[in-house]
């Protein structure tokens, strides 16, 4: 599945493609929500392997605008929550991932996306 | 005969894995999966000891048997399994589902062990079980490994890599091929015996016959048990002929060093490098398991 954590690590790979190759941005997708059980503990620890800015436009391109564009200094509770539904609630189902710099496309369909690359793209 | 045959590459290894490798798994992918299902012992130690808020790539996850790992403590990291047949991997997206009452998804990639599409040390901890030793050259085998040492952090990255081991454990019963016979495989691993180039068949059965299904099913990095017993196909079964580089002794950690080496990482425990600004791997363990060799390393800045 291509949850929004997921996206956070996603870079461009094609040959060449090494700087303004992340985030992918999301075109045409489809989402799907499917609750998922909260745990505090590791949404925290989670947090520093994140790029904040990324995640919240990342959100906001799927239609949830619940996380400040900035990390903020204090996570709260409600907060957590907040990026727990982000992160691990919701769920890209179709669409494609495209790269800001070369453009190459990335599909995702049924919840699987195709980071293959053809021969002549492999670096 | 269904036993272990030996093999040379001729083609390009990439052509030869498309072949040998990638459309066998996708077209035995339900059956294979069938039989792989009960997680080796230092693997789910290794994940066990992992803290809270990892995240991790299983590089060649298969059906995903690692992904709901940790047992005794579900949900506390997060595992992302990559693997290049797309039939595995929709087995592997509900990989452990069976047991609960709501649907389990996991986070899958159709992907290549060669490729790169993450940002540079995205990852907490990487690991690759029964993978490697299907890449057909000694420079993808190491490209492979350069790959996992920089998708994970360089601080505190946590690696641990499977292959099947030319040692086979006695119970496997899987009758290799007389040592000396067959082509030593292209290895330019310094200081150890070269590894092999095997043909290893897989006896996909028909819906009819499920039999060997249900029998006590021996698990390793390399096919199960009944594979290698059965001296001919049932009836209604069809053979695949999957490639296989069997690594020898002290292999797989000499690919390790020269990957680590390739990548200009320095080798051995942090304590013994005085200068600052440097990257290296320490190799926490390495040994043979069960038919398979591996190696556990750490990464680490100075
Ligand atoms: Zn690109």
């Amino acid at each position: 599945m291509v949850r929004l954590v997921t996206h956070n690590l996603l870079a461009c790979h094609v040959k060449g493609c090494t700087t303004n190759n992340f985030p992918l941005a999301f075109q045409d997708v489809q989402i799907e929500l499917q609750e998922a059980e909260f745990n505090p503990e590791f949404v925290k620890n989670l947090i520093p392997r994140l790029e904040w800015g990324a995640l919240a436009d990342a959100a906001k391109q799927v239609g949830d605008t619940s996380l400040p564009p900035e990390e903020p200094d204090m996570m709260d509770d409600d907060l957590l929550q907040k990026l727990h539904h982000v992160l691990l609630e919701i769920h890209v189902i179709e669409g494609a991932m495209v790269c800001p710099n070369c453009k190459h496309v990335y599909p995702i369909s049924n919840g699987i996306p195709n980071m293959l690359l053809a021969e002549h793209e492999i670096g | 005969m269904k036993n272990v045959t030996p093999t040379t590459i001729t083609d390009d290894p990439q052509i030869h894995e498309d072949l040998h490798v990638h459309a066998i798994y996708d077209q035995i992918a339900a059956h294979f999966s069938s039989t792989r299902y009960k997680p080796w012992p230092i693997i789910a130690q290794f994940l066990s000891t992992l803290p809270t808020g990892w995240i991790g790539l299983d590089s060649g996850t298969g059906n995903g048997k690692y992904l709901p790992l940790p047992a005794e403590r579900p949900g506390s990291v997060l595992t992302i399994g990559l693997d290049r047949s797309r039939n595995l991997l929709q087995i592997a997206q509900h990989a452990g589902g069976e047991a609960q009452s709501n649907i389990i998804t996991r986070e899958v990639i159709w992907g290549d062990v060669l490729g790169n599409a993450w940002r540079p040390g995205a990852f907490d901890y990487a690991i690759s079980i029964a993978t490697i030793h299907h890449l057909a050259s000694y420079e993808r085998r190491k490209l492979a490994v350069q790959r996992l040492l920089q998708c994970v952090s360089s601080k505190h990255g946590r690696v641990l890599i499977y292959v099947w081991a030319i040692e086979q454990d006695e119970l496997s019963k899987r009758k290799l091929p007389p040592s000396g016979q067959g082509q030593p495989s292209q290895n330019l691993a310094r200081g150890c015996e070269p590894g092999q180039d095997v043909f290893v068949p897989w006896v996909l059965s028909q819906p009819n016959s499920t039999k060997h299904n249900t029998q006590n099913v021996e698990e390793t990095a390399a096919p199960s048990v009944y594979e290698a017993k059965t001296g001919a196909a049932a009836p209604n079964s069809e053979v695949y002929n999957r490639y296989y580089h069997m690594f020898a002794k002290g292999e797989l950690t000499q690919l390790t060093h020269d990957a680590a080496r390739g990548l200009g990482l320095c080798i051995g425990s942090p304590d013994g490098f005085a200068e600052a600004n440097l990257r290296g791997i320490d190799i926490v363990q390495d040994g043979w398991e069960r038919s398979n060799y591996f190696v556990e390393l750490r990464c680490w800045t100075t």
